[in-house]
């Protein structure tokens, strides 16, 4: 269309022979980007005054964090273990439940288009919800606690693994699947035999890796009543309680990167 | 005597106490995870939420989806879409510097490594603790602009770092042969690789702050997300249903356009 | 002309990479470098458009003392002179034109270099540049949607926009297949003949070089051991040239080929 309006530029070379170059979108590409600046700031208070003078703010809060509070380590430990007993197990149901979702939305597993169609919407918009959202509707469901926490985090596993999964599925190699149909095989056990062993790796893979990012989601699911060490972070920003967040801070960093260590180890190991 | 076979069969590795390490390692790991199921506080109120909750997304409240005043539900999507861009241009910004503190082919490796820890520490603290120390330093939606900006920080400049990392740096000793200078080597050899990259991954990311902006209302800093709440937490269905038909919709237009946009800048 | 006065090249931990090298090139000629891998070839020309810089000796070109220049002297002087290589450096990001246009750059005026806007003048010359080396209906595509051929023609499009007087390639068909080859060196050979560029080229190819060179060096540890028309290159010298590890030379050749490819 763009074309239509600003037709190309044709260039004529000293032999004869003609060019043509489409016209540039950069003019129009900046004006939209322009533009939507503009109104962004116009919509949010972006102010580069009140931002300059008041960042300090944000550095005295991170001074008051520092030394962290060793003395809390008790009472958050505990916390923070539920944090990870609610990953673990939302990351484990979601990543079993997303097989199901996963296989019903393959175009080439499942004959009706029907069926495909519906699961993969299934799965694209349970990914649009936000975490915190499911985890808020979820309190209401099952009641404040880790309970909420878990179907939050189970919700979006399967989403997330069920996505890849079908991804993973539609691009395996579908000749084995055929040669095993053809040896007399019902489709459910061609699967079995063929296209399982082709996935099982980047399933785990993938599952792996969820974790790993469910463990940092978890960690804010108690701002909204769904457990863990969310809560606590509330209460002590709440409280003033600066050398208190210092410590659960640090220890998130801390957990959060051995278990990103370790996922990463197992997930080189996988592939 | 042995046959070949069975020798064979021998020198293979040993793995089965290693395998037995890990089955135990796991099956502990799920025993103890089950602890969090616990069904106690669901009762009778907690069917009926679930069946109110179902009965306002199919009947939302009409008039707060499309009417044009500052609590409609436009206006605060446009609201946490502006959070979310201006924030990712934020990040995308502050990234660029950090990054190429980060390349170990561009600075001393303990300078890499340095940048490389303080930006694991970004990455790892929660996007809400984030809001809750900037709306100390702003209110509304300018905290939000913030906390996405920084929560970005983590992500972007990891990846800048790989696309530094993977420079192709032949083409500039083609350039020496022509006779460039160090300014022309980086603005015609350097950027053009890294500037579709670096486009491509910032677009990626404003799809995700899309969702991360939908919650920032939670700690005050703007957007969807505390209309959301108050809703939620007064029992107002139906006003939920409409926010939340709005944000999913506005959350796929988003990813349909950046998925188009990213496809674009790969194929050129 | 190029012309080599008792020229020595020893690098930084002591290996010699030329040794009283002794050659002069006319404006015109289109010459094959040959030898086994690390007898100098890569050294030699380097030494041409001083990317690499000689120890001892004397090199002119066109009367300008190569060693003596410096900074924006160095600079200058290579604008004259082009350069093809083996992996055809080319920003595979960009567009064929805007990597054509590159070799354009250092002669412009500061705003220009500054935001990438070329006149109508300088797209022609690209656009010229890419037609002689026939293509020119890839000029606004991307260059990694080209194939290892076009990308090197692309590279020789670039070298011709600076319109240089001679053109220095490093091993340039080294990642072709053997037909693609030998549609680069046709383009070679017609740029040689009828701009009347100076062509020196690296070249794992023997046969290939017998074909399209005028003249043959013959290079080996160092020292030019053969300088001479093609047609006088008989087994013996071959032989002689590659120290009796002919058949090493061609099977090195072939792996290289196989593995790019």
């Amino acid at each position: 269309m763009y074309d239509k309006m600003f037709p190309p530029k044709q260039i004529v070379l000293p032999s004869g022979k003609v060019v043509y170059q489409k016209r540039t979108r950069l003019p129009l590409i900046a004006v939209i980007v322009i533009a939507a600046v503009y109104y962004s700031v116009e919509l949010t208070d972006f102010n580069l005054h009140k931002l300059v003078t008041r960042i300090g703010e944000f550095f005295v809060l991170i001074d008051a964090m520092i030394p962290p509070d060793w003395s809390s380590w008790h009472k958050m430990s505990t916390a923070l273990l539920d944090t990870l007993q609610m990953s673990l197990l939302g990351s484990l149901l979601g990543s079993l439940l997303a097989v199901p979702f996963a296989i019903a939305a393959s175009s080439n597993i499942v004959r009706s288009r029907i069926v495909v169609a519906l699961f993969k919407t299934i799965l694209s918009l349970l990914r649009t919800l936000p975490t915190l959202v499911t985890a808020l509707i979820a309190t209401f469901v099952f009641g404040l606690g880790p309970m909420a926490g878990v179907v939050a985090i189970t919700l979006f596993t399967i989403s997330y693994v069920g996505k890849l999964l079908y991804e993973q599925i539609e691009n395996a190699d579908m000749g084995p699947f055929e040669a095993m149909e053809s040896l007399g095989m019902t489709r459910i056990q061609a699967f079995r035999n063929a296209v399982v062993p082709q996935v099982l790796p980047g399933y785990l893979s993938t599952s792996i890796f969820c974790f790993e990012g469910n463990v940092r989601y978890a960690s804010i699911l108690g701002l909204v009543g769904a457990g863990g060490i969310g809560l606590l972070i509330k209460e002590d920003i709440g409280w003033r309680d600066y050398p208190g967040v210092g410590m659960i801070i640090l220890a998130l960093v801390v957990t959060v990167y051995l278990i990103e260590t370790v996922s990463e180890h197992i997930r080189k190991k996988l592939i | 005597m042995m046959t070949t076979v069975e020798r064979q069969l021998l020198t293979s590795p040993r793995k089965i106490w290693y395998r037995l390490a890990i089955t135990f390692i796991a099956i502990i790991l799920i025993g103890w995870s089950v602890g969090a199921v616990s069904f106690k506080d669901v009762n009778q109120s907690g069917f009926q939420i679930a069946f109110n909750i179902v009965k306002g997304i199919v009947h939302p409240d009409l008039d707060l989806l499309f009417n044009v005043s500052k609590q409609s539900v436009p206006y605060l999507l446009v609201q946490t879409l502006a959070i979310a861009f201006l924030g990712t241009i934020v990040g995308g910004i502050l990234s660029v510097p950090l990054a190429f503190l980060a390349a170990s082919n561009v600075v001393p490796r303990p300078v890499a490594w340095l940048t490389r820890l303080l930006l694991i520490v970004i990455r790892t603290i929660p996007e809400l603790v984030y809001g809750l120390m900037f709306i100390k330093v702003a209110t509304g939606p300018l905290a939000g602009v913030l906390t996405i900006g920084i929560v970005s920080i983590g992500m972007l400049a990891k990846l800048y770092v790989d696309a530094i990392e993977e420079l192709d740096v032949k083409v500039l000793e083609s350039m020496t042969s022509i006779g460039c200078t160090t300014f022309e080597k980086i603005r015609y050899g350097i950027m053009p690789q890294l500037l579709s990259v670096f486009l491509s991954v910032t677009i990626y990311r404003f799809d995700m702050n899309m969702r991360e902006a939908s919650i920032l209302g939670l700690v005050g800093a703007g957007g969807i997300g505390a209309p959301l709440i108050f809703a939620m937490n007064s029992y107002k269905w139906d006003q939920a249903g409409s926010i939340l038909i709005g944000l999913v919709i506005l959350i796929l237009l988003i990813e349909l356009v950046s998925n188009k946009m990213r496809a674009r800048l790969v194929k050129g | 002309m190029i012309a080599f006065i008792n020229v020595n090249k020893t690098y930084a931990n002591g290996t010699t990479a030329l040794n009283n090298i002794n050659v002069s090139i006319e404006q015109g000629e289109f010459v094959a470098v040959i030898g086994l891998s690390g007898a100098g070839k890569s050294t030699l020309i380097r030494c041409i458009n001083r990317m690499h810089d000689i120890t001892d000796g004397q090199l002119l070109v066109d009367g300008v003392d190569v060693a003596k220049l410096k900074g924006k002297q160095i600079r200058r002087f290579r604008r004259r002179i082009g350069m093809i290589f083996q992996s055809f450096n080319l920003v595979t990001r960009a567009t064929v034109i805007n990597n054509v246009l590159v070799s354009l750059v250092p002669d412009l005026p500061m705003w220009r270099r500054v935001t990438g806007i070329f006149s109508s003048n300088q797209k022609l010359k690209a656009l010229e540049a890419l037609e002689k080396v026939g293509i020119l209906d890839k000029a606004f595509i991307r260059v990694d949607q080209l194939s290892g051929g076009q990308q090197q023609r692309v590279a020789l499009a670039r070298t011709l926009a600076q319109s240089p007087d001679i053109i220095l390639a490093d091993e340039p068909i080294a990642s072709l297949d053997p037909v693609t080859a030998k549609l680069v060196m046709d383009d070679f050979k017609r740029i040689n003949q009828e701009m009347n560029i100076s062509v020196i080229m690296n070249i794992h190819h023997v046969e290939i070089a017998l074909e399209y060179a005028d003249r043959i060096i013959g290079i080996r540890q160092g020292e030019v051991v053969f300088d001479g028309r093609a047609a006088e290159v008989t087994k013996d010298v071959l032989s002689y040239i590659y120290g009796g590890k002919m058949e090493e030379a061609a099977a090195s050749a072939e792996e290289r080929a196989f593995h790019v490819r």
